[in-house]
């Protein structure tokens, strides 16, 4: 009986198919302990074993590596879970795996990780109109038959099933679902065999659906610190045909066929274009700042800017209750930055964070060309700034003057005290 | 299919020897093992059955109180109106209609496994299953995979041609009657 350590993150879909599969043939696997996305499985100890560098992966007791979540459901599972005796049962078995792969992982995914901040919001998605497709494909099946392939719970329905969890988890509600009636039926049915309930545990079928958060999808950019938003630069240069090939059947393909649709897009003109250039050279002003003291870049800017056409702004983060780690702050600003790439030519600011770990703000002051919020220019730009408050600066008064020596200076406190701990310049 | 017959049948589907199985002179079934011990009454001589066995529906069946009540109250279901309705022209339809919307929701009678209820029932309403015609079935396509699925476990079945389900392959031109 296959004996051996599952490697994975927890609650990882996944890794499900294999556990469940191993509650059905009583194959001994174990999850690893101090298991590290991201870090673990990035060492070249793991890295040796398993050179994808993904999750899940199994190491058999006898020293052999299998990757691929199917791959290693199959090799813990039991005749039964495999299709039984009849090669036109096993081979439906496989056809279900498949579809899991090809049709529902990409729509699910599609669906859902925007709603839970792991990709950014499409305008115009059909995700959710292909993921009906696709239920609907099941729920004609299951009108028919108790399980996908033969008369026996198989590998087919714990596949499907694992690859199903996170719609009923978090955008079937009722009124979406109620048009999937043997659908639920089957889910409910497998949900509730003893095997699964040992594995996914308390889950809770969908009862209100997410619903999209600029927010979360700004702390996962923190969290990664917007890795992904470098990549449409490096996919611009490949040549489109290939672009149009890219499978997406997973999240890490997926984030780069969310970037591809980026990429594709045809390259909208510089927003700025259509204001008037005032007299202020940001370039100009760039370069003082980065080569000059504050004492004399400071009184530069005010003597150069131009409030008839530019406009200063100041930024405070929403959610600074949340704010943790100074290190994911950090990540949190420098992401807004590279999303907002384009905007560098005609803005600068400085973002500073105040406070230590698990006590912090973030807040900035801005400048940009225009006298409107300039995030509502670009789509590209409306991710972030929604999670700041925005007040407009009069650019004569004394206050601002401060502020913008402070903020410029990197020193001072928060409203409340906190004292400067990191700052940021946008330029 | 009579009372004898079914508890003859789930013996067998148990993998249990039925021992003798007979009415007695109240046309209560009764069952026989060894030289006088004698249990009477479907549903007491299905339990006895199921303790006996150690097969997958024996063991679902017995494997919370609730599921062991819920069981019971099929069984008797199952012999004192399932058996005698489905003879009856307008019992039966109401019947055939009962069971096809308790069959949109659910995969089998009690929990979310096999149990004895489904056996019961299985056998009480096959004859009934059996006379349908391929249009009647297209108005019961729950209660048919239901019982599909069923037939076609070798243990179930026991060797008896399988009654035909590919009509409901159908229903994809046919008006949407299956609801
Ligand atoms: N097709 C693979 C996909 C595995 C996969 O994409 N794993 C993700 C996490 S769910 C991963 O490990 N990503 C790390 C990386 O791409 O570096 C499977 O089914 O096992």
């Amino acid at each position: 009986m296959a004996t051996g350590t599952l490697y994975t993150y927890p609650e990882n879909f996944r890794a499900y198919k294999a556990l469940i599969a191993a509650q059905y043939s009583g194959a001994k696997v174990k999850v690893a302990d101090n298991f590290k996305f991201g870090e673990t499985n990035k060492s070249a100890e793991f890295l040796k074993k398993f050179p994808s560098g993904k999750v899940p992966a199994f190491e058999t007791a006898d020293g052999k590596y299998l990757s691929e979540s199917n791959a290693i459901a199959y090799y813990v599972a039991n005749e039964q879970l495999r299709g039984g005796k009849c090669p036109f049962v096993q081979a439906q078995v496989q056809q279900w795996v498949s579809f899991a792969d090809n049709e529902i992982v990409p729509a699910s995914c599609a669906w859902v990780f925007p709603l839970l901040g792991i990709l950014p919001q499409q305008k115009n998605s059909t995700a959710k109109q292909d993921a009906l497709v696709v239920l609907e494909l099941l729920n004609k099946k299951l009108l028919d038959v108790t399980y996908l392939a033969g008369e026996r719970i198989s590998l087919a329905d714990i596949v499907v099933f694992s690859s199903l969890l996170h719609l009923y988890e978090y955008v079937l509600e009722p009124s979406v679902r109620s048009a999937f009636g043997n659908l639920n039926r089957w889910f409910v049915t497998i949900l509730n065999q003893p095997q699964v309930q040992a594995v996914v545990k308390d889950f809770k079928i969908c009862e209100k659906a997410l619903v999209f958060d600029p927010k979360k999808y700004a702390e996962f950019q923190a969290k990664t610190g917007g890795k992904q938003q470098q990549q449409p630069k490096q996919k611009e240069e490949k040549k489109p045909k290939e672009k149009k090939e890219a499978k997406k059947d997973e999240p890490a393909e997926e984030l780069d066929a969310a970037d591809e649709a980026l990429a594709l897009e045809p390259k909208s003109k510089d927003p700025f274009d259509a204001m008037p250039k005032g007299t202020f050279n940001f370039d100009d002003f760039k370069r003082v700042y980065s080569n000059e003291a504050e004492e004399k870049s400071i009184p530069y800017f005010f003597e150069k800017f131009d409030p008839e056409n530019y406009s200063i702004w100041f930024g405070e983060y929403k959610y600074n209750d949340e704010l943790q780690k100074v290190f994911m702050s950090c990540n949190l600003i420098t992401g807004m930055f590279q999303r907002l790439d384009k905007m560098r030519k005609q803005a600068f600011a400085s973002v500073c964070l105040f406070g230590e770990d698990n006590n912090s703000t973030i807040s900035g002051v801005w400048v940009w060309r225009g006298q409107d919020l300039a995030f509502t220019l670009s789509p590209d730009w409306q991710v972030d700034y929604e999670v700041y408050d925005w007040k407009k600066l009069d650019p004569k008064s004394e206050e601002t003057k401060k502020l913008v020596t402070q903020y410029f200076s990197w020193a001072g406190a928060d409203k409340n005290g906190r004292k400067f701990n990191q700052g940021k310049i946008f330029k | 299919m009579c009372d004898v017959a079914v508890v003859k049948k789930i013996a067998n589907c148990l993998g249990v020897a039925p021992g003798k199985v007979q009415l007695n002179d109240e046309q209560v079934v009764t069952r026989t093992i060894g030289q006088n011990k004698t249990v009477q009454g479907f549903a007491t001589i299905l339990e006895s059955l199921a303790r006996e066995s150690k097969s997958e529906a024996a063991q679902n069946s017995t494997s919370t109180k609730e599921v062991k009540a819920q069981v019971y109250q099929w069984l008797e279901f199952a012999v004192l109106y399932v058996a005698p309705g489905s003879k009856d022209k307008y019992v039966s339809k109401q019947l055939l209609a009962d069971f096809n919307k308790l069959f949109i929701s659910k995969s089998y009678l009690v929990g979310n496994f096999i149990t004895l209820a489904d056996l019961a029932v299985y056998y009480a309403i096959y004859d009934l299953m059996k006379s349908l015609s391929p249009v009647d079935k297209e108005n019961y396509l729950n209660l048919s995979r239901w019982f599909d699925h069923l037939q076609q476990r070798p243990e179930v079945h026991q060797g008896e041609p399988l009654l035909n389900f590919t009509t409901i392959y159908l229903h994809g031109w046919a008006t949407g009657t299956h609801i």
